[in-house]
Parts: C-alpha cells; structure tokens; sequence
C-alpha cells in the first residue's frame, strides 16, 4: 500500500514532466537572427545642375567685369569685358594753367598781353569760367595817393567787361578782395588774355605806376582755383594715347582641358565720345595670345590702316553735351577671329590711341566741356554655341560618408550604387572618380579602368536644339573590400570630360533653361551568418 | 488532423467539462465540486495561443546548443497576405473557496491574466526578413494592428444551490491593468514605396496605437527606432475595471447535468494613468540629400556630407504622444454544457463555447467522453469543432490523490505535446486542495 501511494503521488509529477516542453519559456529577447541575407535600397544624393548657373560660375568665377546675358531666345552670350578706358579731356588737355601757390603774375605795363598755356595745335576761342579767384595786388611807391581801376577787356559777364576801381594811399601796399570770376566769358583768338590797369595821380594823371625794386611792377595779380566749362576753338592735329589693357578668355583659361570650338565668336569694340572735334582712333595693338604665349594678331577689314574715325558732337550742328558712340564688331565676316579662337586664346591685349583731327581740316570749330570724355571698352562676346570634344575638368570635394563610415561591415556582402542622370543638355559627360585619404592619396577608384559615361548628351535637332531629356543609369557595384576602403575616403578627385552632342562633330546650342539632374541611390546587401 | 489550418483559439472546453475540478469554476461560477467544503486552489496556468495558417513555433524559432535562433525564411513561405496571431493567458495564484450552510458556497481568488491579438500582412514580415530591395516598385503593406492587455484580477463570488438541482453562482472581478497596447482600428495603415529611380523612399502612415506602460516613447534619435519602455509600473488600482461571471448548473435527474455561463460580462478596464495615445500621420517622402545645383556649381557646398541622411530618414514616422485615456473590453464568452454519467465510471458530454468581442468572434462545439480506472484518476478524451477546423482532438488526464487534485488538459492534445511544431497549443494544468 506504502508503493500506491507513493506510485499515486510520483504518477502527477511524471506527467508535469513530460508537458514542460510545452511550458518552458523561451527569451525571444535573447534570440539571435538567424543567417541569412537582406538587401536594402534607399537614395543618397541628388542635384540639379542649371545651365546658367554652370555656366556663370564655370566661365565668371574669377575675373571681373564677365557677363553672361541670356537672350530672349534663351541662348547665352558671354561677354568678356576689359577695363573701359575713360578719358576726361582734362587729362589730355590742359588750358590756362594756374598751379596754386604759384608766384603772382607780374603786371609790368597798363596793357599786358599774356600767353595763356593751351594744347599745342590748340587756337582757343572763347572760354567760360566755371570757377576762379582773382586778387588784384598794387604796390603805390610814391608820395602821393592814387586811384584808377583794374580790367580784362577779353573776359566779360552778362555784356560787363570785368573791371575792379581801385584808390592806394601814398607809399602804400593793396590787395583786392577776392574777385569771383565764375559766370565770366573769355573771348579770344590768339591764346592770350589782356590784363590792363588806369592809375591817376590826384591832379588827374594819368601815370604807369613805378618799379618799386627794379625789376619788380608795381601791379600784379594771383589766379586761383580757375577752372573752364566750356572750350572752344580750333584743334589741330594731335596724337595721344587712350588705352591699353588686356582681357582674359576664362573660358580657355580654366583647367579644363580638351577641344572645344565655339561658333561666331566677336570682338566689340564700342567707344563713347563728347569730346567735340574729330579724333581718330588707331589701333596700335590687337592681338590674341594662345596658352603657350603665341601672339595671334586680329586682322580686320574693319580697320583702315589699323584706324577708324570715332563719332563727335559737331559744334556746328549744336550738339554741345552731346555723347556719340562708336561701334566696332570683328567676327568671321571681317576678320579672322573664327580661326583664333580654334586656338583657344587665354587673353586679348589692346592699344588704342587717339589723333584729333587727323584730316587737319582749318575751318572746323571744336570744344570741349568740363564733362567732355572719350571712353573706349572692348568686349569678347561668344554666343554659346559650339561642340566639344573629351572637354575635361578636375575637381576636387571633400567627402563625408557620415554614419556609413561606422557600419559594421562584417555584416555587409556587397554595395550597389546606382547613379542616375537626367540631361536636357547636350553635353555628354564621362567621368573618373578617385576616393582619396586626407592626405590626398588615392585609395579606390569608382571606375575600374577607364572613365565610363555617365551621362549621355541629349538629342539635338538640326538647329543644334535639344529635342529632350536623356536618361542615363550606371550600376557600381562594390565587394565589402573595397566599400571598407572607399567609406573611409575623405576627398574624391573627380575628373569629367565633356563632350557635345553626335560626338562634338556638329555644334550645339547651350541655353540657360537647359539643366542636368544627377542622382544617387545606394543598395547593401547584408550577410548575416 | 490535429493542427489547425485557421486561427482558431480553444477556450478551454475540455477544463469546462472537468465540474468536479475546483479549478473549471473558473469557465462556471457555480461549479463545485461535489461534497467537498473547503477548496483551496493552487497555482494553475492555462495557454491558449495559436498563429494563423501552419506556421509553428519551429518555423520562427530553434535551438542551437543554447542558443535560441529566429529564423523567418520558412515561416514566410507560410504566410498568408494577412496573418493573425491570438495569446491568451491565464495564471490563477491562488483561490479558495468554502460551502457555508444552507448551501451556500463562497469563493475569492487572485490571477494574472493577458489577452493579446495581433494581425500583421506578410509584407510586413518580408520587409523585416529581406529588406526592401527586393520589392522596389511595389508598395509595401506594413501596418499591423495589436490588441494585447494584461491585468491582475481580484474575484469574489457566490453560489447557491436551490434544492439539490439548481445552482446559480456569480462572480465579480475587480481588474486592475499592468499594460496595455492596442492600435487605433480607424488607423492602422502603413506602407512603404520604394521608386525604382534611385529608390526614393515613400512611407504613407496613417497609424495610431493607445499604449499604456508598455510604451512611453518612441525615440527616433540617433540610428535606432527605440521603443521606450514605460518604467513606471501601474499600481494595482491605477487602471482598473470590473468584470462579471454568471453561471447555472441544472442537475436532470440522477445522470444528466446540464449548465450555462456568461464569463466577463461587460468586463472592461479603464485606462487612465500612463496612458498614452501615439500617432504617426502623413506621406513622409525621403529622396536622400537634396543639395542645391546652384551650391556646388558656386562652391558653397564643397563636400557630399551623408551624415544628413541617415538622420533624417529616421525621423520619417514621426509619432506625436498626446496623453489620452483609454477602455479596452474583455472578451466576453458563454459556455453551454451537459454531462451525461452512463455508469460509475464512464460519463459522456458536450459543450458549446462562444466568444465575442470587438475584434474577433469564434464559436466552439466538443463532445467528450470521460473514464476513471480507479477512483483517483480519470482519463478524458474529446472532440471538437470550431470555425477553421473540424479536427481537434483534446485530452484530460486528473488525479486526485486523497484531498489533492492534479490535473492537466488540452483541447487539442498532439499540439499541447508537441507545441513547438503546431501552429496552435492549448493546455492548463494546476492543482488544488479540497476537503
């Protein structure tokens, strides 16, 4: 009885036993993933590069005075500009030279003609004051008082010829008041100014006031701070210079390399004149230098013996004030620029002088103003138009992969990049892409071999338009080696070579609407084992 | 056929059919057994889980030494578009019980009891398993809705017997929460794009779920998707509710037993405090980094910086919390029994199981056979049907050694002995102490 009970007790226990499969408690917490692999696919990167934009920054970064103009057909120009040269006439013109500080100018007769300072081949006629300080000095020796007056016979304002009284006591020294000769016209034809003085002794005598040292008159004036507004007269013939200055063809000047042609390129050159007799421009320097120094000079029909007459304002027709403008455009059709730029020119130098009057014509009557200039600037303009061929450029980015660079890559078999292009242009692009350490050494290469294409240039119609978009997909796939490698990258050296449409045979057009999206995505297959 | 082809939870017949167990009073209130006066239960655990289709706990899980590997390669091969999981739980601590005079009897008891569903489409497994790169183009079904709670459960109850044929019993439940989480049924969509450009990624949430303790953040920093664990523990009567058990047993003449429950009768717990309700809304787009033509043509941009990316593509569900009180309703389950007792030793039955609630409902039928050798063991055996499957074999086996009772039973046997290779398991065992 003692075993039944004992059986009876056990038999329960035996059976608990037997369901604790059923009831043991498994730690899914503590599971492990079982092996096996996944593969994820998510995008990196994407940009949109605009044509315009490229093109502004790609041929404007780095000088100056370069614009790109979008026309109204959405094709570009590209200007390259040199300094505009400005000539105020007073630059090369001086008239009636009083320096400050200069000594007084002695008076030494009643009537005193003096030599005012003009151009050479200069006839003045008539000058206005636009402003001047006159100061009458008389020095009275004698031993009794006088009075009389100052006068400019030449030089009136509002029909009153200037003219100053004046009253000294015995042995005695005057200065004038400062005398304004703003508003005064000076009339003359023979490049001097009459300066003329009456002096009476008390009985009525007329006298010439004495010496006193020898040597010294004893009338004199000081002329300060005289400018003119208005000259006019008789310019001979002259020459001078104008400009020289050189323009720089950055679009040739970048480290891009390869063949490229651009379509009707052309020189400008565009001069404003108010300078109111005739001038001359010659050219005394016109050429292009090429990357190795070679001096390719232009040659145009434009030109007559390297010289054009500029447009003035005629003094006979009135145009006083007037500005006339002067342009001269060298293309194909006049000159051999086309073949130039074959060459890829890197800079454009220019000299340009200037011969008034160069037909020495007698009867013409010029003038000048205190605003008178003649400015001269020169322009490269190029339409975007053109093909290339294996156009290259270098490129170097620093490179961050972020978070990637902490994946753990024992659990990665492979990566897949897949990149993407959308091109509306009509450039194709290869490329070569090195992952660089921070010291710049290459650690990988995207390509194994070659640069591939990544990105084919859109169709083109015959008109060198592009009829559309073009898609290009480019799979790089990466063993977990070199992904460890390349995700450690802190720069790429990025090559690219551009070529047009149809293999850069036929030219293109590059219109600032045209743009170029470029797109990453990334696929990683992971191992789990 | 023992597996079950459906879903389809057994909800413990073979325990009902058990009446002279202190422990099916749990299925009837006015179970007792039979001439005892005293009862004390000891602890008791019932499972009742299944996965939908054929997918075992093999297919998911195996050993390896003492390693425990998931493997989802050949689960997902037997996964349907859209697949369901149910857990229910049960752990009575303990319960005890008395037979005052005038055949009153009395009964309280302590237990711990979870209810969890949880329907998820297989896309969602395949997304988890093999990334997303093998489904580029298609869209990816990866909403899941939930419905799992936890809670303690204080009963107290009363029976009477009318005579020596009638007896009514009743039960009320104090329920007290430990956790919950439960999605938003009105947003419950999720889904995942990947374009076959570059593979852009596009995620269209409509999502919502009501967490209490189980979530309390959903932190998106860094690499990870943390889910945050609520720390603070729910007290026991932070979250409560209550729930009612009705029960009748009809004795019809000296061999036949009939009887009727109604279990959680408008049971509910009210959700009130560390509850949080979570919503994740919109089309959340990620196209990788997007850096201006215009900053690398001019050079503002010099590098290809990634680290952007990762960041932001971790943000894209981006869950906003809002403090929000939550009711979640007990299932609620009828059970329609009768017992036949053919001879001292051999009894006949069958019983009808019924459960409804907002989700799922489900309706069982069995009939069952029952033998005892000897006096302190008896053997059960039964059959039944339910909505997926006409092919369940259950199983009972009670000793009851002097004033102990030993007991364990499965609605569907094979399953419960070899749980790890069926896709459904059903099983209780306890014991208790009556005099």
């Amino acid at each position: 009885m003692q075993y039944k009970f004992w059986l009876r007790l056990l038999f329960p226990a035996v059976v608990l036993l037997g369901i604790y499969p059923a009831c043991k408690k498994v730690g899914l917490d503590e599971a492990e993933v079982a092996g096996h692999t996944a593969e994820y696919a998510f995008p990196l990167m994407s940009t949109t590069l605009n044509m315009q934009d490229l093109m502004f920054q790609v041929l404007n970064d780095t000088l100056s005075g370069d614009t790109i103009v979008v026309n109204p057909d959405n094709t570009m120009t590209l200007f390259y500009s040199g300094d505009v040269a400005e000539k105020p006439a007073s630059d090369i013109f001086t008239f009636f030279d009083f320096p400050p500080n200069a000594p007084p100018i002695p008076i030494p007769d009643t009537i005193y003609e003096y030599p005012l300072t003009v151009p050479d081949s200069v006839t003045i006629r008539r000058a206005d004051v636009l402003t001047g300080e006159l100061t009458v000095i008389i020095i009275n020796s004698l031993s009794e008082p006088i009075h009389g007056f100052f006068s400019i016979p030449q030089m009136s304002k509002n029909g009153e010829v200037f003219k100053w009284p004046f009253t000294v006591a015995a042995d005695t020294n005057i200065f004038s008041p400062v005398l304004h000769l703003d508003g005064h016209t000076l009339l003359s034809d023979s490049n001097t100014l009459q300066f003329r003085y009456e002096a009476y002794l008390p009985d009525g005598t007329r006298i010439k006031l004495p010496e006193p040292f020898p040597g010294f008159p004893g009338v004199g004036l000081r002329l300060q701070n005289f400018t003119l507004s208005y000259v006019e007269g008789y310019w001979g013939y002259s020459e001078y210079p104008l400009t020289r200055d050189t323009i720089d063809i950055d679009i040739n000047q970048t480290s891009l390399k390869g063949n490229i042609k651009v379509k009707d390129p052309k020189v400008t050159m565009v001069v404003s004149n108010s300078w109111g007799f005739p001038t001359r421009g010659v050219v005394k320097y016109l050429s292009f230098l090429g990357k190795d120094g070679t001096e390719y000079k232009l040659e145009s029909t434009v030109f007559n013996n390297d010289s054009i007459d500029f447009a003035y304002p005629s003094w006979a027709a009135g145009e006083v004030g007037q500005t006339k403008y002067t342009k001269v455009v060298l293309d194909g059709t006049n000159s051999n620029i086309a073949e130039i730029f074959n060459a890829q020119p890197v800079r454009l130098i220019y000299e340009v002088a200037g011969i008034s009057n160069a037909k020495r014509d007698p009867t013409i009557t010029g003038f000048l103003t205190d605003k008178s200039t003649i400015a001269l600037s020169m322009n490269v303009e190029l339409v975007l138009e053109g093909s290339a061929q294996d156009f290259g450029a270098e490129q170097t980015l620093n490179l961050n992969f972020g978070d990637y660079s902490d994946i753990d890559t024992a659990k990665i078999e492979e990566v897949e990049f897949k990149l993407v292009t959308e091109n509306g242009t009509p450039i194709s692009a290869a490329l070569q892409l090195y992952f660089q350490d921070e010291n710049g050494m290459a650690i990988d290469s995207l390509f194994r071999d070659e640069p591939q294409f990544i990105m084919d240039a859109a169709l083109t119609d015959a008109n060198g338009n592009t009829t559309g978009s073009k898609r290009t997909e480019t799979f790089v796939t990466m063993d977990i080696d070199r992904f460890d490698r390349v995700r450690r990258a802190k720069q790429i050296f990025l090559q690219t070579y551009f070529t047009t449409a149809n293999g850069g045979m036929v030219p293109v057009k590059l219109l600032a609407t045209q743009n170029a999206t470029v797109k990453l995505g990334l696929k990683v297959k992971t191992k789990i084992f | 056929m023992a597996c079950s082809t459906g879903l389809q939870a057994q909800q413990e017949l073979m325990l009902h059919q058990q009446s002279q167990l202190w422990h099916a009073s749990a299925t009837n209130p006015a179970f007792f057994p039979a001439d005892k006066k005293f009862f004390i239960g000891l602890p008791s655990f019932g499972l009742d889980a299944a996965h939908s289709g054929d997918v075992t706990y093999n297919d998911l899980l195996r050993k390896d030494g003492d390693r425990t590997i998931l493997d989802l390669g050949k689960a997902i091969d037997k996964l349907e578009p859209q697949n369901e999981v149910f857990y229910d739980q049960r752990f009575e601590l303990l319960s005890i019980g008395a037979r005052l005079p005038g055949d009153i009897y009395l009964q309280a008891g302590f237990a711990t009891r979870l209810n969890a569903t949880v329907d998820y489409p297989k896309s969602l497994a395949e997304l988890f398993w093999y990334g997303n790169a093998p489904y580029i183009g298609q869209t990816l079904n990866a909403g899941f809705s939930a419905n799992t709670f936890d809670w303690h459960e204080l009963s107290f109850g009363l029976a009477h017997r009318f005579g020596k044929v009638l007896t009514f019993g009743g039960r009320a439940k104090f329920l007290s929460g430990i956790s919950m989480l439960v999605t938003d049924e009105n947003h419950n969509a999720v889904s995942v794009y990947t374009d076959p450009d570059i593979y852009q990624l596009t995620l269209n949430s409509d999502y919502g779920f009501h967490s209490s303790r189980t979530i309390s953040a959903i932190d998106t920093s860094g690499l990870g998707f943390d889910l945050v664990r609520n720390q603070l523990k729910n007290g026991f009567s932070s979250n409560n509710g209550w729930a009612f058990d009705l029960g009748a047993q009809l004795k019809v003449g000296q061999k036949l037993t009939l009887d009727v429950s109604v279990l959680d009768l408008g049971g509910s717990i009210s959700w009130k405090k560390n509850t949080n309700y979570f919503r994740s809304q919109g089309t959340f787009e990620y196209n990788g980094v997007e850096i201006p033509g215009s900053d690398i043509i001019n050079g503002t941009t010099d590098s290809l910086d990634f680290t952007a990316a990762l960041d932001s593509l971790n943000d894209v569900l981006q869950f906003e919390k809002s403090a929000a009180e939550f009711t979640t309703k007990l299932p609620t389950r009828i059970y329609l029994g009768a017992t036949f007792q053919l001879t001292e030793r051999w009894a006949v039955g069958a019983v009808l199981h019924h459960q409804k609630s907002e989700r799922r409902s489900a309706t069982s039928v069995g009939v069952n056979a029952q033998w005892a050798p000897v006096k302190w063991i008896s053997l059960g055996a039964m059959y039944s049907v339910n909505d997926q499957s006409a092919a369940n074999l259950g199983f009972s086996l009670i000793l009851k050694p002097g004033p102990v009772q030993l007991f364990v039973l499965s609605d569907n046997a094979l399953n419960a002995l070899t749980p790890y290779g069926s896709s459904a398991v059903n099983f209780r065992f306890g014991g208790a102490v009556v005099f």
